[in-house]
């Protein structure tokens, strides 16, 4: 078997991972027929997580980093070529959208990236394009594990969600053929070293999440689409920045490179002209990873059907931002580079779960979480020490599949009872049990022992203690997180007492099995979180930091995890299953003895006049402290500043 | 006496419940509550919520819309329980037994299991009472 | 070592516990010129609350109770054995929400108002049990139990003074206590009746009660970790912590919400940062 996955040719893996979702992508575009459309979405589908995992093997049979150079053409012409044919349609797009903003950082973009194609050019050895090591390893498994099921899950949605607008054509064509592109594009992006290829998947990501949230082309959506458009564009011009400075001070322009240099070479020297450039490259992350004050994109992207949510927010876009920074952070360890970028990670954690608690639309509850926790990872990075990378590594893989999941099963919610709001959704659990069970599953991963994302929470505190300030926003904000979700489940398990049992849910075969995948996905993971941080996070730090195990086993995986687990599934289990409530036993809530029946299951009771009233309750959103227009304003002048600050800092430090 | 029937015994949670009373005997309960007499010194607590009780106080005439409320009441509160009226009304309806809409005590409309005379009756003869209807409980 | 140490808590502590409740009882009676209960009733108010019958509005109800107590029991098992504080604390968390999702799973004002106040509570009091950790671990380097008890460091108290007073506010915003009842209070009615606790009965409430008394040695025993070298001398100093809670119960009134938060924001975190910082600076 083993033998078997060292015989698959490399090439043959990097075209099913980033070459066959690009083809497909055209071809599923003129695929009229939704059966067709179907199949080659599963069939796709099947294979990335194929490749995905046998790569994923490779290279843990081999214990080898694996740098490629694909060949048959000229590939670095290709991509050269492909990104000026970017710029052209960022130019045109700002044209249509009438965007000053988007043609202006277009035209910047165009003339920099020229500068660097045809500037003058330091002899540089060819590096191989293609560099994949265990963080590489780590991001495709999400990419094409996590990033197919949002796939899958999209079929259904999409034909539910294209039923109710009555389009006279259908634009399933064009929203799978961006989503297969996306998946191809993340995969190139982590897959690639070569920092001009990692910018041409960066650029198509951002067109692909434009496409995405331009979807239903209502006016809204068009507009949020422009936004997040000039946004992701103010990152390409940092990204652009980066490399053009990297090429100016004649450094290699290739990830693997500039890692090994600043591990074996002189470092004072090679740090001091890297740390600008290394600025600019986080910067875009802080874009791409809609951290404050760029989090507006996000939330605006949120107009876009469920699944670009689901995607753009656990798999793809956003990864690809902590991504980046991820990738370069130990290059800018110990400097001051290092503590600002916690810093404004730290501030994007504790300022987006914040803003969670006043929302009441899912969606944005979500969307502010996931701004919240890519600050914690952004956070790790920054504190830039082999344990608080660990953490970063465990919190991207598990925050994709929790995310994921809840994003999807928001979507299966908002399709049945026509809305997105947390109120809306009371007493979900006696009306849809599977999702709403799925649902809690999904809240009590993102926050709760025994599952992995509180675990990597911890490990971050852990190594946040080095820096107090930033420890400090963690544990204040990681008690904020604790309350939007609480109010969340409780809102869903708000029900009046069934006499009659709970009623069975129809979920739809492709939705159920997605759903479920993801939610056992993130129960199995929490379980084997020890497995998972030996072979796939630890090897990860281990190559970057030069470091043994022991460093950076976070000291909470010591906790007797196993007996913990297993006390918690005997306390659910024992009286789900053994303990039933027998009708008789089954009373009403206590309304001051005014309840209309002692046996109705409605929570109405008399008023004047015998008229009934149904009893409505609802949940505490603190409107007068969480208001969401006064917050965002300091926020973004907060956040800018400590921009600001960041690049005042490098310049100060050089 | 088992562990059980001992606990019971020495845990009365009262709820009590005001059908229509003149507030005379409510003034009294409360004064149970007071340092003169405390009550709690023999473990009874006011909870004021059926589904912690495992004693129903009741004072005042019960009324035609006062009774779905004690029924109510009645019917939330866990087995085993027990029921006192407290005051002449509550008994039979007091003074107010003549009139159109009172229905003629409460033991019509809940099993009555200590009936405490008196208008109002005095503190002594509530906890005298109470004490009786667990002795009561703990006999069944 | 271990089979003992967990026999002890999972046998022991709930007696202590429950004693020390009814000689909260008792004080409290004392302070108001009562007789007061005997020291026994919590025990006699939990056996009649098992042997009362079963009623409930859900099944969900049965679950949430039963993750509290296992997970409040859970928590004093690690810390008797000597296991990392953090996993502990988000352990009991994990119990806490879940009283809350019970209480929020019945559609009662009493109840859902109680657990909307209950997140509060929550949120007011983790930071400080994380930042009383956090300050340990600054000391000792560790997050483990074991590790700060057979180390030879000095008494904790003598670098960590502030966390004496937070740990007071913990105790006192986790036992419902004034000016801390917001969600629920012990004894006495209130507008909320039993607020979060309303919709539990029997069985549920008599579990909810011992978790409260593990709860309580579990507190308990976070204070006398700060005298970790003798823990008689710890367990004194928590027993005075106990009693100056009840006094503080017995001569202040119920504030608001937004009080509780503020004062534990600014007073609690003000102190516990202040002392981390001076740990920072003097190291």
């Amino acid at each position: 078997m083993s033998n078997l996955i060292y015989y698959v040719p490399l090439s043959i893996i990097l075209v099913a991972l980033i070459l066959a979702p690009l083809v497909f992508a055209f071809v599923i575009s003129i695929v009229r027929s939704d059966y067709l459309r179907s199949l080659i979405i599963i069939m796709i589908a099947a294979v990335l997580a194929i490749s995905s995992l046998i790569l994923f093997a490779r290279v843990t049979i081999t214990h080898q980093i694996i740098h490629y150079a694909p060949g048959l053409i000229d590939w670095n012409l290709l991509v050269t070529i492909a990104d000026f044919g970017l710029m052209a349609m960022f130019i045109r797009m700002g044209v249509r959208r009438k965007s000053a903003l988007i043609l202006v950082f277009a035209v910047i973009q165009t003339i920099i990236l020229a500068w660097v194609e045809f500037g003058p050019k330091h002899t540089e050895m060819a590096y191989p394009p293609i560099f994949i090591d265990w963080l590489s390893i780590v991001m495709t498994l999400i990419v094409s594990i996590v990033g197919s099921v949002v796939a899958i899950y999209s079929l259904p949605y999409m034909r539910e969600h294209e039923r109710h607008q009555n389009l006279t054509i259908s634009k399933q064509p064009q929203f799978f053929r961006t989503l297969l592109l996306f998946l191809g594009a993340m995969n190139g992006m982590v897959l690639s070293g070569n920092l001009l290829w990692i910018y041409f998947f960066w650029e198509i990501t951002t067109l692909c999440s434009f496409c995405l949230i331009s979807h239903d082309e209502t006016e809204e959506s068009l507009r949020n689409a422009t936004r997040a458009l000039w946004m992701n564009m103010v990152g390409g011009v940092g990204f652009i920045t980066g490399i053009a400075l990297i090429q100016f001070n004649k450094l290699p322009m290739d990830a693997s490179r500039l890692l090994e240099l600043v591990r074996t070479g002189n470092e004072a020297h090679i740090i001091a002209l890297l740390i600008l450039p290394m600025a600019c490259l986080c910067f875009a992350g802080f874009t791409k990873a809609a951290q404050m004050p760029f989090q507006s994109w996000l939330l605006g992207a949120m107009v876009a059907p469920t699944p670009v949510s689901a995607l753009l927010h656990s798999s793809t876009m956003v990864k690809a931002g902590v991504y980046l920074i991820i990738r370069f952070a130990p290059i800018f360890r110990h400097t001051a580079l290092s503590e600002m970028v916690a810093i404004v990670g730290a501030f994007s954690f504790i300022t987006g779960a914040m803003l969670a608690i006043g929302q009441s639309n899912a969606k944005k509850v979500l969307a502010y979480s996931t701004i919240s926790n890519l600050g914690l990872i952004i956070a790790c990075a920054g504190l830039n020490t082999p344990l608080a990378l660990a953490a970063a590594v465990m919190l991207i893989i598990f925050h994709a599949v929790s995310k994921g999941l809840l994003f999807m099963a928001t979507g299966v919610v908002d399709q049945s009872i026509h809305s997105k709001d947390i109120e809306d959704m009371q007493g979900l659990w006696a009306r849809m049990p599977l999702t709403s069970l799925i649902m809690v599953i999904g809240i009590l991963s993102m926050l709760l022992p025994p599952f992995g994302v509180l675990i990597a929470k911890l490990a971050a505190i852990e190594s946040s203690i080095q820096n107090p300030l930033v420890m400090v926003m963690l544990v204040i904000g990681s008690t904020l997180t604790v309350v939007f979700w609480t109010k969340w489940m409780g809102r869903m398990l708000a029900t009046n007492p069934q006499a009659d049992g709970r009623k069975r849910e129809n979920l739809p075969a492709l939705y159920a099995g997605t759903l479920a995948f993801l939610a056992c996905g993130a129960v199995i993971l929490s379980l084997f979180i020890k497995p998972i941080l030996e072979n796939l996070v630890l090897p990860a730090v281990a190559n970057y930091y030069n470091v043994a195990g022991m460093e950076m086993t976070p000291t909470v995986l010591s906790a007797p995890w196993l007996m913990i687990f297993l006390v918690i599934a005997l306390s659910v289990l024992a009286p789900t299953f053994f303990n039933h409530l027998r009708s008789s036993q089954i009373k009403p809530a206590y309304l001051c003895g005014e309840q209309i029946s002692s046996r109705a299951a409605t929570a109405q009771f008399l008023t004047v006049a015998d008229g009934t009233a149904e009893m409505t309750v609802r949940s505490y959103y603190f409107e007068k402290v969480t208001d969401e227009s006064f917050h965002v304003k300091w926020v973004t002048i907060v956040a800018t500043l400590l921009i600001v600050i960041l690049f005042g800092a490098v310049y100060l430090w050089k | 006496m088992n562990i059980l029937q001992k606990s019971r015994a020495k845990s009365p949670w009262i709820l009590h419940y005001d059908a229509g009373a003149c507030n005379g005997c409510d003034i009294e309960i409360l004064a149970c509550l007071t340092p003169v007499y405390d009550i709690e010194r023999f473990g009874m607590v006011n909870v004021g919520n059926p589904k912690h009780a495992d004693v129903l106080l009741v004072t005042g005439t019960c009324n035609k819309r006062s009774a779905r409320v004690l029924k109510n009441l009645y019917d939330q509160m866990p087995d085993p329980k027990v029921v006192v009226a407290v005051g002449a009304c509550a008994l039979s309806g007091g003074i107010f037994h003549e009139c159109y809409n009172v229905l003629q005590g409460v033991d019509g409309t809940v099993p009555v299991d200590v009936y405490v005379p008196g208008c109002a009756p005095r503190p002594e003869a509530i906890m005298e009472g109470v004490m009786m209807a667990l002795e009561k409980m703990n006999k069944r | 070592m271990e089979i003992i140490n967990i026999f002890f808590v999972i046998v022991i502590a709930p007696v202590i516990g429950g004693l020390l409740f009814g000689l909260d009882r008792k004080l409290t009676a004392r302070l108001q010129k009562r007789m007061g209960p005997p020291i026994l009733q919590p025990f006699y108010d939990l056996f009649k609350l098992f042997g009362k019958g079963r009623i409930a509005s859900n099944q969900f109800q049965l679950i949430s109770v039963s993750v509290y107590i296992a997970c409040t029991i859970l928590s004093l098992i690690l810390l008797a054995t000597g296991q990392d504080l953090l996993v502990l604390l988000f352990v009991l968390a994990l119990g806490h929400i879940m009283l809350i999702l019970g209480g929020f799973s019945v559609r009662s004002p009493y109840s859902q108002i109680g657990s909307q106040r209950e997140i509060l509570q929550l949120m007011a009091y983790e930071p400080l049990l994380v930042f009383m950790v956090i300050g340990t671990y600054l000391k000792t380097g560790s997050f483990l139990v074991s590790n700060l008890m057979t180390g030879s460091y000095k008494p904790l108290l003598i670098s960590l003074p502030a966390f004496l007073l937070t740990q007071i506010i913990v105790m006192a915003i986790k036992l419902h206590k004034s000016p801390f009842d917001i969600s629920a209070s012990h004894h006495a009615h209130q507008e909320l009746v039993r607020g979060i606790y309303t919709e539990f009965s029997g069985a549920q409430l008599a579990l909810i009660e011992m978790a409260h008394w593990y709860e309580l040695i579990l507190l308990m025993g976070f204070i006398a970790l700060l005298w970790q070298t003798n823990l008689v001398i710890g367990g004194l100093i928590a027993f005075a912590c106990f009693l100056a809670v009840i006094l503080l119960d017995n001569i202040s009134a119920r504030l608001t919400w937004k009080w509780m938060i503020r004062f534990a924001w600014s007073f609690g975190v003000g102190i516990s940062v202040a002392n981390l910082a001076a740990i920072y600076i003097l190291r």
